[in-house]
């Protein structure tokens, strides 16, 4: 069995632990375990801290990425802003030797050291890239029938053109992975931009980045989608919570379900929503999982026929 | 690392892609490179705010035609920012949360709740469930002065 050390982040573990439980499900039933990084940090955030000081930013990158030398496991994250960190931090450092060798100057006081000999991948990139599409269809035991409003998040894709995954033009492959459950990708209105969140933005100007957020639900409802499909926590969070706020602050009626990837693809292989903590979102999702719940069932008697 | 941003010619591409400049129209990060560019220090105090506005989504950046690394100028525009002292109070306040318990999003009640209830430990397996962790983390912010980037300003 191969082994990845799983890197949590913040918002994951301590607000949508669903998410965690979710990824080691879905892991396991693939064949891959995932190997808690005792006593991992924040990546921290790319936008906020990489802007306040860069330096610090990378020395806690980089202490996060000696957490998984030690144990010779490339690292998988559950977020993209935790990709985007650990990921453009660990490139730094094996591109540029003097900058390696202040970061290990600091290291050395706490008894680290960064040697440059790991991977930093992300769930839906792994998967993809690593698992491929016709298992994880394979792997899919309750094809789900549900349309989705995909959402990339910036930070596993973006930059495009830097973009180590190949991408010119329009990705689909998170789009590939969500229809391997059964379900159906909703094509929508500025299905590529942000939801407002990053960068710090959420914290010190809330209301626009929900202006932003807003853009994206008016477009995924119209489109008619059962739920959101997001890839990273932190838009998770600003598509759940944001949600709420939304409909408060700009009297709207929002009733948008989110899900993460992990959760989507669990609910494919049989578990549970509840097992999933699909229930623990801000936005009501009783109605989505009557109605998954009721599909399951279906399908089931459709295949003893 | 150099942000490159001698190679914009004031086109205007990127403000037109950003999402953020869509909703907020005093939000021009053209504006803000051509300042870097000529070497300029923002005269005005309406800039602070604003430099803070980019979610680092990285649209500017892929539909610049100069190639242009938007994103990375803007990043060190704000690094030289707070470093004259110009940092929001919120995200002070998120890098106290960073220096106290290793997470800019901590455990809270709910969260502790939620992974009961999913029957996983109550703190994650992560620095949060650490002191010896959490005093390595305080040691590096130290060493890299983020404690007093994000110390409360003396009155
Ligand atoms: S798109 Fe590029 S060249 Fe045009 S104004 Fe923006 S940064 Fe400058
Ligand atoms: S990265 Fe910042 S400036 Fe560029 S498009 Fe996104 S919000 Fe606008």
């Amino acid at each position: 069995m191969r082994e990845l050390s799983l890197f949590l982040g913040c918002v994951a573990p301590n607000r949508y632990p669903g998410i965690e439980v979710a990824a080691k499900k879905i892991f396991s039933t693939l064949g891959v375990d995932l190997a808690d990084l005792d006593g991992a940090s924040c990546c921290p955030a790319p936008g906020v801290f990489r802007s306040l000081d860069k330096l610090t930013w990378l020395t806690l990158a980089s202490r996060n990425i000696t957490l998984s030398e030690k144990k010779s496991d490339d690292i998988l994250t559950i977020c993209n802003g935790c990709f985007s960190t650990l990921k453009d931090a660990n490139d730094m450092l094996k591109e540029d030797p003097a900058l390696k060798k202040d970061v290990n100057s600091k290291l050395a006081e706490i008894g680290h050291e960064f040697r440059g000999t790991q991977d930093v991948r992300h769930v839906v990139e792994y998967l993809y890239q690593e698992i491929g599409v016709d298992k994880v269809r394979e792997a899919v035991t309750k094809p789900l029938n549900l349309r989705v409003a995909v959402h990339y998040g910036c930070h596993l894709i973006q930059p495009l053109k830097d973009s180590k995954l190949g991408l010119a033009g329009k990705p689909t492959f998170f789009d590939e992975l969500v229809e391997a459950t059964g379900a159906t990708s909703v094509d929508y209105e500025d299905k590529m931009s942000c939801c407002g969140a990053g960068g710090g933005a959420r914290t010190a100007i809330l209301d626009a980045t929900l202006k932003i957020a807003n853009k994206k639900l008016e477009h995924m409802t119209e489109a008619g989608a059962d739920c959101i499909v997001d890839a990273c926590p932190f838009c998770h969070l600003q598509f759940d919570v944001g949600q709420a706020e939304i409909n408060q602050k700009f009297a709207k009626n929002y009733n948008l379900p989110v899900l993460h990837y992990t959760q989507l693809l669990g609910l494919a292989m049989g578990f549970s929503p509840e097992e999933l903590g699909i229930a623990m979102n801000t936005v009501d999702t009783s109605r989505f999982i009557e109605k998954v719940k009721m599909d399951i069932s279906e399908n089931e008697v459709c295949t003893i026929v | 690392m150099s942000s490159n941003i001698e190679r914009c010619y004031q086109c205007g591409q990127c403000t037109a892609a950003c999402p953020m400049a869509e909703q907020e129209q005093a939000y021009k990060i053209r504006r803000f490179l051509q300042m870097e560019k000529l070497g300029l220090k923002s005269e005005e105090p309406m800039d602070i705010p604003f430099i803070f506005y980019c979610t680092t989504c990285y649209k500017c950046q892929d539909n610049c035609p100069q190639g242009v690394k938007i994103v990375d100028g803007l990043l060190s525009i704000r690094e030289a920012a707070v470093r004259d002292g110009n940092i929001l109070p919120a995200h002070r306040k998120i890098g106290q949360m960073l220096m106290d318990s290793g997470h800019a999003v901590p455990g809270n009640e709910d969260g502790k709740k939620r992974r009961l209830q999913l029957g996983l430990d109550e703190m994650p397996p992560t620095v949060a469930s650490s002191e010896k962790q959490l005093n390595d983390i305080k040691i590096l912010l130290n060493l890299s002065g983020f404690d007093q980037i994000v110390a409360e300003e003396k009155a």
